[in-house]
């Protein structure tokens, strides 16, 4: 357990030593000032007016809204930095000392991926958390059903960072997985969800239908959380439908199982 | 603490190509007992594999056939290498941390902690003569520098058994002695020490015991005395002149003036030198000092793989017949 610890600690470190990751903080400050400004200059701000929202709460609306393009912007400059954590653990003259060490292989790739896992969290934590006090404060309402939205938008990246993990593996470099990674993300995760939600009642062929049937249950659904589980989780509801939930975390624990299954047996 | 340090039997590791068809046998068969407390040196010319060899016995690659046992303990135990140091020959640390934070990190993964790892720290950068370097990033060291500190990691947990590939390599002449001080004197304090080393003339300062082993294959094993010992050839120191003796005892042993008053001389075996040294006494010689005849290591090593590389290409001759 210590050198688990360890090794996330140093994958933290050395995301912190990437340019990127200093990038996304610095604009997330720069959100919260300009957040801060806007509000602090604008005294007669009135949300009463809004009327009913997806969120239940016009309040939790304007934090979602700045909130949510950050938030994907976080995701895909993660994906985009992570990436290279695995490649460069198994670098020649680096993955040796490694494994020198009285360290297990399934501890080393574990400390990779939390690490990985930890540096999202922090910094979606401070963009959020930072969103949260600066309306909160202005509005004199605390929803703190709001920070649930931490959760889901770090899970989302980690069902990621599995698929790129596993690819890191396999081929020891880092744009394979994150090509995989974004195409998910962008493309098919909401493509599938799109094909079965609204056009599974058009779409006649039984073949094609059981085919995103079957891709959309196997891929992990990106969109679905970071949308309506999102939003169900932002506004204090309970979650509507697991499934996306669940054949997520699926997918990330059979993802991690063959990527850790890789690695116990492969020469370095 | 094990009598044995490294106990490898039929150890077989054999490359395939991505494809399956191409198959390299980088170590074939090995079977090697190390002592523990020695200093044990690994020649080979590239790709004989040394570094493979290594590898096996750290689990950082799988055997395909054969086993080993590293201080009594399996290798694909994790465990045992709590007490194993390492220092490939292309070490990578991560640039972003200090010589100290590298230290840190390493130390960490080895089970050191607290005040106890601060200590060591400073006492292995001390050894190492890189206590200044400590706070500066690895982005300013050299590469000779980078080598002290690869060696103060590979010592920090105090290790029973410690693997070094190239020790000495990018580090001057001064620094290269103080690093075989160093290993002199972990020796001292019975550890045993795994070196591969290109530097034949330093290898043979410093180790017990030398392997020599070409395309996977260990050729010869032994002291560095028993290696480079030509058995056969003598040299002596005489009072008289051996020219002045009959022309048919000259020509029995075939001496050759080395000058100095010196003679080399060949030998069939002890009992051919004792007819020898007989047909000098008999003939009024009298000798003042007899040594048997060395060779360096590199002269040994070099005529070894040279011979194997002969018989190995007369063996693919004779099977295109």
């Amino acid at each position: 357990m210590k050198n688990l610890w360890i090794l996330t600690w140093y994958t933290l470190r050395e995301a912190m030593a990437r340019k990127v990751f200093i990038f996304f903080l610095i604009i997330s400050v720069l959100v919260l000032i300009v957040t801060g400004l806007i509000f602090s200059l604008s005294s007669n701000i009135s949300l009463g007016a809004a009327g009913a929202t997806p969120f239940g709460n016009p309040i939790t609306m304007v934090e979602m809204m700045i909130v949510s393009p950050l938030a994907s912007l976080c995701l895909l400059l993660a994906i985009f930095s992570s990436s290279s954590f695995v490649p460069v653990m198994l670098e020649k003259g680096n993955i040796d000392l490694l494994l020198s060490k009285p360290v297990s292989r399934d501890q080393l790739l574990w400390g990779k991926y939390l690490g990985g896992i930890l540096v999202v969290l922090l910094n979606i934590t401070f963009l959020i958390l930072g969103v949260w006090l600066i309306i909160s404060i202005k509005f004199s309402f605390w929803d703190f059903y709001f920070l649930n939205i931490i959760l889901s938008i770090t899970f989302t990246f980690a069902v990621l960072y599995s698929l790129i993990v596993l690819f890191g593996v396999i081929t020891k470099g880092s744009t394979l997985g994150m090509m995989i990674a974004y195409f998910i993300f962008i493309i098919l995760s909401p493509l599938l969800f799109t094909a079965k939600d609204k056009f599974n009642a058009f779409i006649e062929n039984k073949f094609l239908k059981d085919l995103i049937e079957a891709f959309y249950y196997i891929i992990p659904k990106t969109s679905e959380l970071m949308g309506k589980v999102t939003v169900n989780l932002a506004s204090g509801k309970a979650i509507e439908d697991y499934q996306p939930v669940l054949t997520s975390f699926a997918f990330l624990i059979l993802t991690m199982g063959i990527a850790i299954s890789i690695f116990r047996k492969k020469d370095f | 603490m094990s009598a044995i340090a490294i106990e490898t039997t039929g150890l077989t590791k054999v490359y395939s190509s991505s494809l399956g068809k191409r198959k390299v046998e980088a170590l074939s068969s090995l079977n090697l007992t190390i002592p523990a407390g020695s200093i044990f040196g690994f020649l080979g010319p590239n790709g004989a594999g040394k570094t493979t060899l290594v590898k096996l016995l750290l689990g950082i690659i799988f055997p395909t056939s054969g086993s080993a046992k590293i201080l009594g303990g399996e290798i694909n135990d994790y465990r045992v290498k709590s007490k194993i140091g390492y220092l490939p020959e292309n070490h990578k640390y991560p640039a972003y941390l200090t010589g100290g934070e590298v230290l840190q990190f390493f130390g960490k993964l080895s089970g050191l902690d607290g005040l106890e790892l601060e200590k060591k720290i400073d006492e292995m950068l001390e050894l190492v003569q890189m206590t200044k370097w400590k706070k500066s990033k690895l982005k300013t060291y050299s590469k000779g520098m980078m080598q002290r500190l690869g060696l103060a990691q590979a010592m920090l947990n105090d290790p029973e058994l410690i693997y070094l590939d190239e020790p000495t390599d990018g580090v001057d002449p001064i620094g290269r002695k103080e690093i075989r001080d160093i290993l002199i004197e972990l020796k001292n304090k019975h550890k045993t020490i795994f070196l591969n080393s290109h530097l034949l003339s330093e290898v043979e300062m410093i180790t017990d015991r030398v392997g020599i082993l070409n395309k996977g294959k260990l050729l010869r094993e032994g002291t560095v005395k028993e290696l480079t010992e030509k058995k056969e050839e003598y040299k002596i120191s005489v009072e008289g002149s051996i020219e002045s003796l009959p022309a048919e005892v000259q020509q029995d042993a075939n001496f050759t003036n080395t000058g100095g008053g010196y003679y080399s001389f060949k030998v069939a075996d002890t009992q051919d030198l004792n007819r020898i040294l007989d047909l000098l006494r008999n003939n009024g010689i009298i000798i003042k000092e007899m040594v048997q005849q060395k060779n360096t290591l590199e002269e040994m090593f070099i005529s070894l793989i040279k011979e194997a590389e002969g018989t190995a290409d007369a063996s693919r001759k004779e099977n295109v017949k």
